[in-house]
């Protein structure tokens, strides 16, 4: 085993009665790293995310997280409690549909103070000035932190629940489709400010996708998968330019050209 | 003796000592020992039926007739009052079924139940509080899934309950929440109050009495014992505040206690009188003692 690795998947494997969910997957993550998973509707990335997340149980296989003290600590053998408080500290989850991740009759500063106060963060006013600071990286109007986020626009509300995730610096963010469901123009510029945020803060991120651009605009490696199973891993570039397996040979060619 | 008078006789054996029978009280007692065991943590009870709709007090009910023994001398408050519907017919329900004395002075009674107050007069060693509760669970409107809301409490996930004091204060600048201000028990459990107004709160923290709570539709109880710290939520900018309506009584004088509006004319003339009723006796009294 590497030592300086942040994140560590092997021989994943979870099964949906008969049917397969993700067959042994392994994959590891170095800090600071974008990994990108793409492939079809069904072929496994999903359950995968929330697999390596700790929200589902896997059946085989160990993760192992290098936490923040040089620990290193196996998802699949530690307390739930312990798995919880690494999930809302090292961790950070943004779901595809910001009303998943977002609490919607909670005003915007109230949404990314939630985290914060989980921790321990006992000052309002301090609470708030964090809040209105983290609207302005996500580019939303500092005025808008007593709004609640039904009032917010698709693109915004994602924004809002990238802030609501890094509020409390993890070291590793998973992202189901961040900008599935949003224009392009959106989706552009929510990219961008991923780009830029990941870069800033040094975190690292697994980036579900089935949008290539997505991935090649982020992501350092991708891993392609299919039926549960992972057919090509390698450098973003090399597997974007130069697929080798049919599936992925398939996927790249399907991209629409403008 | 005719059917009629065998029947008369019966009136009190028709039911066990405080209506329910000691089956039942045992499981009761079973709960409560172990609420108050563990404080502020919710135990689950096989809620009976009871002889009036949940709402009315079912909860505190059941936990008063486990408490209670024939030399009690109960007392039943309703929002302070010891002679309001809720208060007289609990009141009654227990002379009838449990033959108990019952006074409406707080110092001699070795039981109170309670709804939605705390007497100011201060309790002591020896008396049992018992609250009726209508819902006990403090995170019910901020997370409704009930295997969450247990699995927070048993890691001590209070976030969320933050969040709400938060809204609170980004909404109207002050904590806004009067009555069911959620505490922290013996620093572990955050507890519902039950609607006690939160200038009460205060009067939990540290008391010499039992505090017994019961939930009769929810099906909990839990419970705060004698000499436990009760701590107010609150923010290090905005600490907790009792707060109560800042006039006097009207008819005692008294400034100190917990006062209830009341509209006196068609033109909306306001009056404020204390909510407590014996201790607005035993104010008036005091009053007249010193003119004397």
């Amino acid at each position: 085993m590497k030592q300086n690795f942040l994140f560590q998947a092997s021989n994943i494997s979870k099964y949906y009665g008969q049917n397969i969910g993700c067959k042994n997957v392994s994959l590891d993550i170095n800090p600071g790293e974008v990994l990108g998973i793409v492939g079809e509707s069904g072929s496994g990335k999903s359950t995968l995310l929330n697999c390596i997340y700790g929200n589902l149980e896997v059946d085989e296989g160990d993760i192992f997280l290098n936490d923040k003290s040089k620990t290193i600590l196996n998802f699949t053998k530690i307390s739930e409690p312990k798995l919880r408080l690494i999930q809302r500290s090292d961790l950070a989850f943004v779901h595809q549909n910001p009303r998943d991740g977002l609490r919607m009759n909670i005003s915007a500063g109230g949404n990314i103070g939630e985290r914060l106060m989980a921790i321990g963060h006992r000052n309002y006013g301090e609470i708030r000035q964090i809040a209105a600071n983290w609207l302005e990286k996500v580019e939303i109007d500092v005025s808008r932190i007593d709004d609640k986020p039904s009032t917010f626009s698709g693109g915004m509300q994602q924004r809002l629940q990238i802030a609501r995730n890094l509020v409390t610096r993890p070291r590793l963010i998973f992202m189901d489709e961040p900008t599935g469901g949003l224009d392009v123009s959106v989706q552009a510029k929510i990219l961008d400010l991923l780009r830029n945020l990941v870069r800033e803060l040094g975190i690292a991120a697994v980036i579900v996708t089935h949008d290539l651009a997505v991935v090649r605009l982020l992501a350092d490696r991708i891993i392609v998968m299919q039926n549960g199973n992972v057919i090509e891993a390698g450098l973003c570039d090399q597997v974007l330019d130069d697929p080798q397996h049919k599936y992925s040979q398939l996927l790249v060619s399907s991209v629409l050209q403008v | 003796m005719n059917e009629m008078s065998k029947n008369e006789n019966l009136d009190i054996q028709i039911y066990n000592f405080a209506y329910l029978d000691e089956n039942t009280k045992r499981m009761i007692r079973r709960a409560l020992l172990k609420a108050l065991c563990i404080p502020g943590y919710q135990v689950p009870f096989s809620s009976r039926e009871m002889p009036m709709p949940y709402g009315w007090g079912t909860g505190g009910i059941q936990v008063t007739s486990a408490c209670l023994i024939p030399k009690d001398i109960l007392k039943v408050i309703d929002q302070g009052a010891d002679d309001t519907t809720n208060a007289v017919s609990i009141r009654k329900f227990f002379q009838k079924t449990a033959n108990v004395a019952v006074t409406e002075k707080t110092s001699d009674a070795s039981l109170i139940q309670t709804r939605h107050r705390i007497p100011e007069t201060k309790l002591k060693e020896k008396q049992i509080l018992v609250y009726q509760v209508p819902i006990p669970e403090p995170l019910r409107f901020l997370e409704p899934r009930e295997t969450e809301t247990r699995k927070m409490h048993a890691l001590s996930e209070y976030g969320l309950m933050y969040v709400k004091l938060y809204e609170d204060i980004a909404k109207h600048g002050h904590i806004e929440t009067a009555y069911a201000y959620p505490v922290k028990t013996n620093g572990n459990y955050v507890t519902d109050p039950s609607p006690i107004p939160k200038f009460d709160n205060p009067k939990m923290n540290n008391s010499p009495a039992i505090q017994l709570f019961g939930a009769g539709r929810e099906q909990r109880i839990y419970a705060i014992p004698p000499y436990t710290n009760v701590k107010s939520l609150d923010f290090e900018d905005y600490p907790f505040e009792a707060m109560k309506a800042n006039f006097k009584c009207s008819i005692c004088g008294s400034s100190d206690s917990y006062l209830d509006e009341i509209i006196v004319s068609d033109d909306g003339k306001r009056s404020y009188i204390c909510s407590d009723t014996d201790y607005c006796k035993e104010q008036t009294k005091l009053n007249s003692k010193k003119e004397d």
